[in-house]
């Protein structure tokens, strides 16, 4: 899982800006809601079919709620960190994924429209989603999460200027 | 049909197609009605049937009624819908792709089903199923004129003929697509009969376990068995690739190719050359020691139940292939001998975990079951192919084009113009990570989700740096299209 220091790519992604440090809130809001649901269906099965084995009551919710601690505590930094990108005269670098490290090039020439989307998590931090659409098929749709409101609105400008009404 | 602004309805003769169509499904919902009416003896359910054939004729007629399409100077108008009215405008600049099929039921009444694609998420953008054969020509004609300059009038007759498949070359070709589709669907079939009784199969296997007791009998049927399956799997090859190729031709037009084939259902598709993205050549393991191969080219706007591609040429020998490429714009494939190959610690991500189970079989095999040995074998031979298999996977940037080749059976190349990209992207997972691996894509428009041109387990450098100067050569062919297109016509807007 280590990730070696001296690899290539991360050296590589030494020039990319972080995101919105109010997007690593976002993550742990999101990481908090899922392992509270986690619990929920831990303690529901604890009640439930878990009771009539020999389990003793309460292993498996405790042990939720550790992985749940852990996965709070761990996760969403290093979710926060995977992101990073980088706005060029040309194109946009996106780079993201944890398990699956994925860095993404979009010309903008090729962008077709522009998403500027906003979660109601995501406007109580005052942040944005930009989202790049292509005419291609797995990188159709890019993301790039965690930008401040008003730079997501700046660089969806930028962008816009730049799509060059060219034809695939 | 020069830009003639008065709504139109299609051919008639939709009624009855559209009719046939609706009295299995009327028949299907009817079936428990039916039932029910039976009590009340066989009249019930004829003046039943007589209802029903009558309400479907008037929807279909209603359909027909409510479906109209006009074609202006600059798109196209289809209007539909009973209750719910849609109203669709296609800009000709949109269009993608133009088909023009001809089924069985619309050649008797000398009709045709046009197909628009404009490259959207929807299947079916602009289909307008049954109008006269003539007049599909003329639209089809008359939405190319409105997308380019115009041009001098197309007759279908003094186009140069790239490709041809006479009978003898339509039947070999038959019998390298070996199938076993409709074998699958004859067993269905047969179970299908088993339901109902129809065919006893305790009496065979009865007779069949009888003659086990002799042992030798066995054997013998078992090799009648599979002789017979794999006559089965050739017929139905050739049946299948002689009903869709049948008369295959393609044909340079002003602005594209045009594709004829087709025995009972007649189609006819012109692939537009602006619109091609990706040239892919495929050939299968028998065809290709006989130097058999098919192209076909990505189009943005193809069918994606062909997976998003439109044969060009099913069945013919590279030589044959060269002609066509030069003419849609694409450069030739290099010899394999200039292709790289990946480097050989991909090997580990791709075979370890075969090998790791192979040791774990073999100490079972060892220890606890004797049986377990077979696994060892399937592990192995499952770590033979995956090297083959990494073998056969090799790329090229070459001047103009990315070349991508893979497949151990299928073998697949893709050349991919440098000015086609869309995005690029490198991926890394966790055991690519620890070997320094990286995964490439090059997406394109239209491209398929499965059978995407990635190169697997490139050096991780190698892939940055290979991400980086496709970027760069993206740039300068995209400078050398604005360049041009600069001075032919006025700038794009």
């Amino acid at each position: 899982m280590q990730p070696d220091e001296n690899s290539d790519e991360a050296r590589v992604s030494d020039a990319m800006r972080p995101l919105h440090p109010n997007q690593l809130w976002l993550l742990r809001i999101r990481t908090i809601v899922s392992m509270l649901a986690l619990l929920g269906i831990a303690l529901a099965f604890d009640a439930g079919p878990l009771r009539d084995t020999g389990l003793r009551p309460g292993l498996v919710p405790g042990l939720a709620a550790l992985l749940g601690l852990v996965a709070i505590l761990w996760l969403p930094g290093r979710r926060y960190r995977a992101w990073g990108y980088c706005e060029d005269e040309e194109e946009l670098h996106v780079r993201h994924g944890l398990l699956v490290r994925v860095r993404t090039i979009v010309p903008f020439g090729r962008v077709q429209h522009i998403d500027l989307a906003q979660g109601p998590v995501e406007r109580s931090f005052g942040i944005a989603t930009l989202i790049l659409h292509t005419a291609g098929t797995r990188g159709s749709a890019v993301r790039l999460p965690g930008l401040a409101r008003n730079e997501a609105e700046k660089m969806r400008d930028r962008i816009r200027h730049r799509i060059r009404q060219e034809f695939v | 049909m020069t830009s003639d602004p008065a709504p139109r309805r299609l051919h008639p003769a939709t009624l009855i197609s559209r009719w046939l169509r609706i009295i299995p499904q009327m028949a299907a919902g009817g079936i428990g009605v039916a039932a029910g009416i039976a009590r009340e003896g066989f009249g019930g359910i004829l003046l039943f049937a007589f209802i029903a054939m009558l309400a479907g004729l008037a929807i279909a007629l209603l359909v027909w009624w409510r479906f109209s399409y006009t074609v202006g100077a600059g798109e196209i108008v289809i209007e539909k819908g009973v209750l719910h009215r849609q109203r669709r405008v296609i800009p000709f600049d949109r269009v993608q792709d133009i088909s023009i099929e001809q089924p069985l039921l619309a050649r008797l009444f000398g009709t045709a089903r046009v197909k628009i694609e404009t490259g959207g998420a929807g299947a079916d953008e602009g289909s307008l199923d049954m109008i006269g054969l003539a007049d599909a020509r003329l639209l089809r004609d008359h939405i190319k004129r409105g997308q380019a300059a115009p041009v001098a009038e197309e007759t279908e007759a003094a186009e140069p003929v790239l490709f041809e498949m006479r009978l003898g070359r339509l039947l070999l070709s038959g019998l390298f697509n070996f199938s076993l589709v409709f074998l699958a669907a004859i067993v269905a079939g047969l179970q299908y009969l088993d339901q109902f009784d129809l065919v006893d199969w305790e009496q065979v296997i009865a007779a069949e376990q009888k003659g086990a007791a002799a042992g030798l009998v066995t054997i013998r049927t078992t090799l009648i068995l599979i002789g017979l399956v794999l006559l089965l799997g050739v017929a139905a090859g050739v049946i299948r690739t002689v009903a869709r190729d049948f008369g295959f031709r393609l044909t340079r037009t002003e602005a594209g190719l045009r594709r004829r084939r087709g025995l009972l259902t007649l189609s006819e598709i012109v692939i537009p050359l602006r619109r091609t993205q990706v040239a892919l050549i495929e050939s299968g393991p028998v065809g290709r020691l006989l130097g058999w191969h098919a192209l076909s080219f990505q189009t943005l706007g193809a069918d994606r139940k062909e997976g998003g591609v439109q044969v060009a040429a099913p069945f013919a020998r590279i030589e044959a292939l060269l002609p066509i490429l030069a003419e849609a714009g694409f450069p030739p494939p290099p010899p394999r001998a200039e292709f790289r190959g990946l480097p050989r610690r991909g090997l580990l991500r791709r075979v370890l975990a075969w090998l790791v189970l192979a040791l774990a079989a073999g100490i079972a095999a060892s220890i606890v079951l004797p049986e377990a040995g077979f696994g060892v074998a399937a592990l192995l031979v499952l770590a033979l192919l995956a090297v083959l298999r990494w073998r056969k996977h090799t790329y090229l940037v070459g001047e103009r084009a990315l070349f991508v080749s893979r497949g151990l059976l299928k073998r697949r190349l893709w050349i991919i113009p440098f000015e086609k990209t869309q995005t690029i992207s490198t991926s890394r997972g966790p055991v690519q990570r620890r070997l320094r691996l990286a995964s490439l894509l090059v997406d394109t428009a239209g491209a398929s989700a499965i059978r995407a041109p990635e190169i697997v387990d490139l050096d991780g450098g190698d892939a940055d740096a290979l991400a980086e100067r496709l970027l760069a050569s993206f740039h300068d062919a995209r400078a050398v299209i604005r360049l041009q297109s600069g001075l032919i016509s006025s700038p794009t807007r």
